[in-house]
């Protein structure tokens, strides 16, 4: 799987909501390769700075044809703050598509998705790609409305789309786990699970999952440095308890029952 | 100042000698920081550098540390890796056969519990097809038995160099911590047992706490500082040992760009390794060589061993 470290032009980087952006830049090489679920490290610091020292692992969230790559993130300190002043016309170092993705078994009719507050960021692609064939259920949540400002990127995907938020300002009032207990109920037949959010909510679908005995991927973040491998920093311990998996470069994207979920950070 | 283009038609030489180990040039990659090579593939040209030094191996394989093993630090890494590898078999097994065909020196970074350990090691990889040398590493901080214990006592840091110097024939490079308080000590001491060359420094000894946790910020509590941030102490160490001992040093730490690594050669080091910067732009050494052979060309400078500063 060929990988490139280029300079990519910023496309646009409106703010959506409070401290969430969509970063769209010009990778055509990159985007050439990509596949649901892989990610892009992204240098935030300023020509020859040291500080921040490392580049951000971003989720790759949308492509379009014309070679441009869209990441939605977050900005949770000052990495991704930096990133956030960066302005159209500017040259973002990214390197990538990295990792492993999601994998698409053909003989489940029917997909689950559910996303997690900006854990909705690698199921778009993935989303899209399913949507070809099969029947796909979209099930988000959030603490409320303004942390899922692309909502409607996934609401025009498929009519078995639903929302919770945990004040009620969108959807139903509760959590994405309440909409799965309901989906769970009444599907018959063979289905998937794909998932990325926070880790107890991740951790809540998988075992939701295992009861049915529906297969269930996870998309894992970690704190990382290189994104390749090299630095072996983003462990998450086996189920096994035999070692541990590496998010970069098993992962990000792993069949639930290999993680231990029991351990927290 | 304006360089002016060398008149000479010559190219640079920037081969150099570590013992009988003969490097086309003084850039080497820095255990830890370069995987197994593979890791690196297509996104650096490891045929073009003078060296690579494999990440550490043991005898047995070792899955290293519970996280978070990183912190990120003003210009500089936190790490708690815990030397996690695939053990020698695997290694010889596994790994070789591909970086066999890799155009470089390779250069194998061993680790141990036991100046036994040590030994064993470095036998195993005496007659392994494609190994020109070793890097042994008594100067990890993360890993509770072995590691820096040799390394901070500069009689086990010799007994260490003297066993593996009777195990193989391949040159060795002693890997010093800087978490002592006088380096050129232990420098001194296992020149004389042996070494062929010595690199430094390892990481340094730090912590980290999240306030928000109030937690320590690494599982392991203390974790190695790498990156910009201990160049200057890097560099000082290197002026130090260089001035302490007859054998090569190689300097490691923080080198990021041509401007840090010509600061080590001028100061004496033969060799330089990168290591963290790798991490952050995988590209780094080629753009490290590239720029040392333009200031040489630039100064008329016609050997490497000739950026070294006057005494």
């Amino acid at each position: 799987m060929p990988r490139f470290d280029i300079p990519a032009r910023i496309i646009e980087q409106p703010q959506l909501a409070h401290g969430i952006f969509l970063l769209t830049v010009k990778a055509p090489a990159i985007l050439d390769s990509a596949n649901p679920g892989q990610f892009c490290m992204l240098e935030v610091k300023y020509n020859n700075s040291s500080d921040p020292l490392l580049r951000r692992p971003l989720s790759i969230y949308k492509t379009r044809a014309n070679g441009q790559i869209s990441f939605l993130y977050k900005e949770v300190g000052k990495g991704t703050r930096l990133l956030s002043k960066r302005r159209p016309g500017e040259i973002v170092r990214v390197l990538g598509p990295l990792g492993q993705g999601f994998r698409l078994i053909d003989d489940r009719p029917q997909c689950i998705l559910v996303g997690g507050g900006l854990g909705i960021a690698p199921l778009l692609l993935l989303a899209e790609r399913i949507n070809q064939s099969g029947k796909l259920i979209i099930l988000i949540g959030a603490g409320n409305a303004s942390e899922i400002p692309t909502i409607e990127d996934f609401s025009g995907l498929t009519r078995y789309f639903h929302i919770a938020t945990e004040d009620g300002s969108l959807g139903q009032r509760g959590m994405v786990t309440d909409l799965l207990a309901q989906t769970l109920r009444e599907i018959t037949g063979m289905a998937q699970i794909y998932t990325c959010g926070p880790w107890p909510m991740m951790k809540a679908v998988y075992y939701m999952a295992r009861k049915k005995n529906i297969p269930c991927q996870v998309s894992l973040e970690a704190a990382m440095a290189c994104g390749i491998g090299l630095c072996l920093g983003c462990a998450v311990p086996k189920s096994d308890s035999q070692g541990f998996l590496h998010v970069c470069r098993e992962g990000p994207v792993f069949d639930a029952d290999q993680v231990n979920w029991e351990y927290s950070q | 100042m304006i360089h002016q283009k060398n008149p000479i038609t010559q190219s640079p030489n920037l081969s150099i000698k570590i013992g009988s180990l003969v490097l086309k040039n003084p850039v080497l990659l820095a255990s830890g920081t370069c995987g197994y090579g593979t890791e690196l593939d297509g996104l650096l040209d490891l045929d073009q550098l003078g060296g690579i030094i494999v990440k550490g191996i043991s005898i047995k394989p070792s899955p290293g540390n519970p996280p978070p093993r990183l912190v990120e630090t003003p210009c500089g890494l936190l790490n708690s890796i815990g030397l996690e590898n695939v053990g020698i078999e695997s290694f010889i097994g596994d790994k070789l056969p591909w970086l066999r065909n890799v155009k470089t020196s390779l250069i194998v970074n061993i680790l141990g519990n036991s100046v036994e350990e040590y030994a064993e090691i470095a036998k195993k990889l005496d007659g392994a097809e494609g190994v020109k040398a070793i890097e042994v590493n008594i100067s990890c901080p993360n890993v509770k038995a072995g590691g820096i214990a040799f390394g901070t006592d500069p009689e086990a840091a010799a007994n260490v160099t003297r066993a593996v110097k009777k195990a193989t024939d391949l040159p060795m490079i002693i890997k010093l911590t800087p978490n002592v308080t006088d380096i050129t000590k232990v420098a001194r001491k296992v020149a004389s047992a042996g070494a062929d060359a010595i690199s430094l420094i390892n990481t340094l000894l730090g912590m980290a706490i999240d306030i928000k946790s109030r937690r320590p910020a690494l599982a392991n509590v203390f974790g190695g500082l790498s990156g910009p941030a201990i160049k200057p102490i890097a560099l000082r160490m290197v002026w130090q040992v260089v001035r302490a001992v007859d054998i090569p040093v190689i300097g490691v730490g923080g080198i990021s760009s041509p401007d840090d690594a010509l600061e080590f050669l001028m100061a004496g080091a033969k060799a330089v390794e990168i290591g963290t910067a790798t991490l952050v732009r995988p590209g780094t050494a080629e753009n490290v060589l590239a720029g040392i052979r333009d200031y040489m060309e630039a100064n008329s400078i016609q050997n490497v061993d000739d950026l070294r500063l006057p005494e």
